[in-house]
């Protein structure tokens, strides 16, 4: 690193003359400096999902792509009020980027095309979970190892994927024992959902939970199913997870919705809310879905209303 | 064949689909259930209330559009007319945009009456900037189409901002057709019943539509209220199924079309049979892609497939389509007082570009706000504005210039490099490239948008050899290719694909990717066709008074549009790779050298392309800076410049 290069050389002043005092002073301050320096690479990031990872390892990037999305959509960890806005993820303004001056510059695949113009400002590096092969889960503990050799934090990286572990299997003890294959999906409008397969980080974190997963139809690389609610018909044991956000007048409509009201999934047992996860995400949406979802189904009763007549708790 | 054949095909041919898949979506059912007592079992539910209201939609859907696309055309005397051609769809979508994004509580009882209100206000508009001139056909279709452009530019800006949130507006975009209750029947069935008896009502006056003006108006009929209660019918019914199902491209165009080359000649035969046609077509599209798309991940939204599908078939009608056309067309001409000195004109309008680039060149914005000229370094600033101002300059000059080529040879005022398809294609192609690319380089997207743009242009010149290029067919070919490529635009949207992000930031035509090679290389290829169009300027005088004294004075007629054609299309895909599809400039910059009173081809080219760069440069400053650090694309910005002029000044014509 150029800025650990730079500090390191005041050490190698002469010692004979300066007094002993000093010379420790000195020694302590430059530690202090040199420490400062790692601990705060000034790194910036067009992916959200690589900042909640970021900021996990202790190395809260200084600009980030769509601020406010990264605010509504991911929601956590939040990011530091003092973090810049760069532009839209797929075009981040050159020039604030060149006078920001950043040590580097954190891509996934997805902006591959713009590696070459911005390792003009900064070195680019590109951590990948869905363009690689391989399971996802994998694919994100790798990323977090990856991220943590580039901004010196290998010890934290093992940390953080030590804590998820460790969390995620304390979530995991709470879910009751008889909890049906989980059907998770997110309402596009009143006649589609987005369906979570085999392949997305949630259902990769909810199998960690021994949780199983009731969509086995066709998904993306990104591991979700686009489709009408009459393809979720002939899935009969399951329990139907709706991730949050809800679009406007949904959940007002959804009474009328006679496919939806037979499915035998919500039949069987009343649909449980949970609020948004950020599913392209790093290792703290993973956390944050085991969370909300041991605490959605442990909370869930297996008969009544379920969403959306039964309010959602937040 | 006639028309009864025709649907009697294609009713045996859906006929057929829907068993299939009634077949496979019923499983075991016995059929005669059906009929019989309560739905009990999930598979009987999902043939009731969501695959039979399905089946329905589609059919009185497709009638609606068909309905309307009759009137429209019969009323605007225009074969290219299409329901959403008075800016119904546009301005529905961006009603819901703004809705979702600023007030939500106004969807809480459904999309319905936000969509049609967006509709109907922006065909308000569009009547109301075509009303003084007795909503004269022409002039009407141009508002719609700038209507149209302004609206879609401005949807296109939140869609960029706000992609995650507006998702499911994009499925409504795509027009899916899914249903789960039969509310959207009951919505649509009384609608299209009040549409079909005030067609019925309207049928005589309207088929006097088919002589010419002066001869209607000496039959009695007051032709500006006939076109209003003709048109909002029409309107009536598109804003309702907008509404209701999303948009559905192409029915509404083809229909009408279809009938009238299968032999409905007369203007009842028409209004009995497109609807009937429409109904149809709708209904094997959506059959047939829920028997091949059932099982994928992704939504093939029927809307927008049926416009991909039709857009192969559109371009095959157009050869057969242009020799019926009965009615004769007025031409717009706006009598403009002819500037005496029309080289200082140019003049101060070059020296207005000059002021321009230095402004965008040095005055911006930096890490903290607004900076003083030369304060910041020229390396973190200007290595990355130059560039674009160059590109930006340099696309506006093109695009003024396939403009006034394109308005003149055709003598069309909607003409624009946009309407002859070429730009789509250059689009069609970039958009193919990032779905099947993950990050394509720059390289690569050069090579595949100029692949789009030369596939379109061979398209363009093989359908319209035979008839030499003829100006109506040719904008017919253009109009094609921009269905298959807003229906391709609208199909990745729905797929929400994290892809479609830079998809969409280079479809909205932004600079940004340019680095200075390539701004040079466009700039010396700019230069080039420049040299060229110059000496061929006589052409373009002498093309617009028409094909008999073009041919006195000793032009080749094929040889000069088919070498100007060529001419248009390189300009335009040179510049669509720099900024993008939306090409306002092109139908812009022309009109307002005209207006300012350039009148001959070389004093309107000269002033055009300084126009042209003007906006440009203009817009790629405004769009960079107004909302720093984030980037509103220029091709957006010089639309929503462009449009708001254009609208002004086209209530004065």
């Amino acid at each position: 690193m150029t800025r650990r290069g730079r500090v390191v050389q005041p050490t190698a002043g002469g010692p004979g003359s300066v007094p002993r005092a000093l010379r420790v002073i000195a020694a302590l301050a430059c530690l202090l400096w040199c420490a400062t320096a790692v601990a705060t690479p000034r790194v910036v990031t067009l992916d959200w999902g690589i900042a909640q990872n970021l900021i996990a390892l202790g190395v809260a990037p200084i600009g980030v792509g769509q601020v406010a999305g990264y605010r509504s959509w991911v929601a956590g960890p939040p990011l530091p009020s003092d973090t810049r806005e760069i532009g839209l993820r797929s075009q981040p303004n050159m020039e604030l980027l060149a006078q920001l001056d950043p040590d580097r510059i954190f891509i996934t695949e997805l902006y591959a095309g713009q590696a070459q113009r911005l390792s003009s400002i900064a070195p680019v590096s590109s951590v990948d979970v869905y363009f690689s092969d391989g399971d996802v889960w994998d694919n994100t503990l790798a990323a977090v190892t990856k991220l943590g050799r580039l901004v010196d934090r290998d010890k934290a990286a093992k940390a953080l994927i030590a804590r998820t572990r460790r969390q995620i299997a304390r979530q995991a003890d709470r879910v009751p024992a008889d909890t049906r294959p989980l059907l998770m999906l997110q309402f596009v409008d009143e006649s589609h959902v987005r369906v979570y397969g085999s392949g997305s980080l949630v259902v990769a974190t909810a199998r960690r939970m021994g949780l199983d997963n009731a969509w086995h139809g066709a998904t993306t690389r990104w591991g979700m199913a686009m489709v009408p609610i009459s393809r979720l018909a002939d899935i009969n044991d399951a329990r139907v997870i709706v991730m949050g956000p809800v679009p406007v007048g949904v959940a007002d409509k959804i009474a009328d919705n006679r496919v939806w009201q037979a499915l035998p999934a919500v039949r069987q047992a009343p649909p449980v809310f949970i609020p948004a996860v950020w599913s392209f995400g790093g290792l703290p949406s993973a956390t944050r879905f085991a969370h909300l979802i041991a605490d959605a189904l442990t909370r869930a009763p297996d008969t009544g209303p379920g969403w959306p007549r039964a309010r959602p708790t937040p | 064949m006639t028309p009864a054949r025709l649907c009697g095909l294609i009713m045996l041919a859906a006929a057929a689909l829907a068993v299939t898949s009634f077949s496979q979506t019923a499983g075991a059912l016995d059929p005669r259930v059906l009929w019989s007592g309560q739905a009990s079992t999930i598979a009987h539910i999902v043939i009731v209330d969501s695959w039979l209201p399905r089946l329905v939609v589609a059919l009185v859907a497709g009638a609606g559009l068909a309905l309307a696309g009759v009137l429209m055309q019969q009323t605007l005397r225009n074969p290219l007319a299409a329901p959403t051609t008075l800016g119904v769809a546009a301005g529905a979508q961006f009603a819901l945009l703004v809705a979702t994004l600023f007030a939500p509580i106004l969807l809480v009882y459904g999309r319905g009456l936000v969509a049609f209100s967006g509709g109907a206000a922006a065909v308000v508009l569009v009547f109301a900037l075509a009303w003084r001139r007795g909503l004269a056909p022409n002039v009407l279709v141009l508002a719609g189409l700038v209507v149209n452009l302004y609206v879609g530019a401005a949807s296109l800006a939140f869609i960029l901002f706000n992609q995650e949130k507006l998702h499911g507006l994009m499925v409504w975009g795509a027009g899916s057709l899914a249903q789960n209750n039969w509310g959207d029947v009951g919505y649509l069935l009384p609608r299209l019943a009040v549409t079909a008896i005030g067609a019925a009502i309207l049928i005589r006056s309207l088929a006097l539509l088919d002589l010419d003006e002066l001869n209607a108006r000496n039959l009695g009929v007051s032709l500006p209220w006939l076109r209003l209660a003709s048109l909002g019918l029409a309107v009536f019914i598109t804003a309702s199924v907008v509404a209701a199902v999303g948009l559905i491209g192409f029915i509404g165009l083809a229909a009408p079309a279809i009938v009238r080359l299968a032999g409905a000649r007369t203007l009842m035969q028409r209004l009995c049979w497109a609807p009937v046609l429409g109904a149809l077509l709708l209904v094997v599209t959506d059959l047939a892609l829920q028997l091949l798309t059932g099982e994928n991940a992704t939504l093939i939204p029927t809307g927008a497939t049926t416009a991909a599908l039709g857009a192969p078939l559109l371009l095959w009608l157009i050869p057969r389509l242009s020799a019926t056309r009965s009615a004769p067309r007025p031409r717009v001409s706006v009598p403009v007082a002819r500037h005496r000195r029309p080289g200082r004109v140019v003049g101060l309008l070059l020296g207005a570009v000059a002021v321009m680039s230095v402004v965008a060149l040095l005055a911006g914005q930096g890490a903290s706000g607004w900076a003083a000229p030369f304060t910041l370094p020229w390396h973190d600033t200007g290595v990355w504005r130059l560039p674009r101002v160059l590109a930006a300059g340099v696309a506006g000059v093109l695009l003024a210039l396939a403009g006034t080529i394109i308005q003149r040879v055709s003598g069309n005022p909607m003409a624009s490099p946009e309407v002859l398809g070429v730009s789509a294609g250059t689009g069609l192609g970039l958009l193919t490239l990032t779905w099947f690319v993950a990050a394509p380089g720059i390289w690569a997207m050069l090579g595949a948008g100029l692949a789009g743009a030369l596939g379109s242009l061979g398209l363009l010149i093989a359908i319209n050899a035979r008839s030499q290029f003829e100006p109506e067919q040719l904008l017919l070919t253009g109009i094609s290719i921009m269905f298959a490529f807003d229906a391709l635009q609208r199909i990745v949207l729905a797929g929400n694909d994290p892809r479609t992000q830079a998809a969409l930031a280079w479809i909205s035509g932004s600079t940004y990717h340019v680095t200075l090679p390539t701004a040079c290389v466009i700039a010396v290829a700019g230069g080039l066709a420049v040299a060229v169009a110059w000496p061929v300027s006589r052409w373009l005088d002498i093309l617009p008074l028409g094909a008999p004294t073009a041919r006195g004075l000793g032009i080749h007629i094929t040889v000069s549009r088919l070498a100007l054609l060529g001419l248009v299309a390189v300009l335009t895909a040179a510049a669509t790779l720099v900024v993008g599809p939306l090409s306002f400039v092109g139908l812009l910059a022309p009109h307002l050298a005209r207006l300012i009173g350039l009148a001959r081809a070389r004093a309107q080219m000269g002033g055009a392309m300084a126009i042209g760069a003007l906006l440009m440069i203009a817009a790629d400053w405004v769009g960079r800076e107004v909302l720093f650090p984030m980037e509103i694309p220029a091709g957006l910005v010089a639309t929503l410049i462009g449009g708001t002029y254009f609208m002004y000044r086209l209530r004065r014509i």
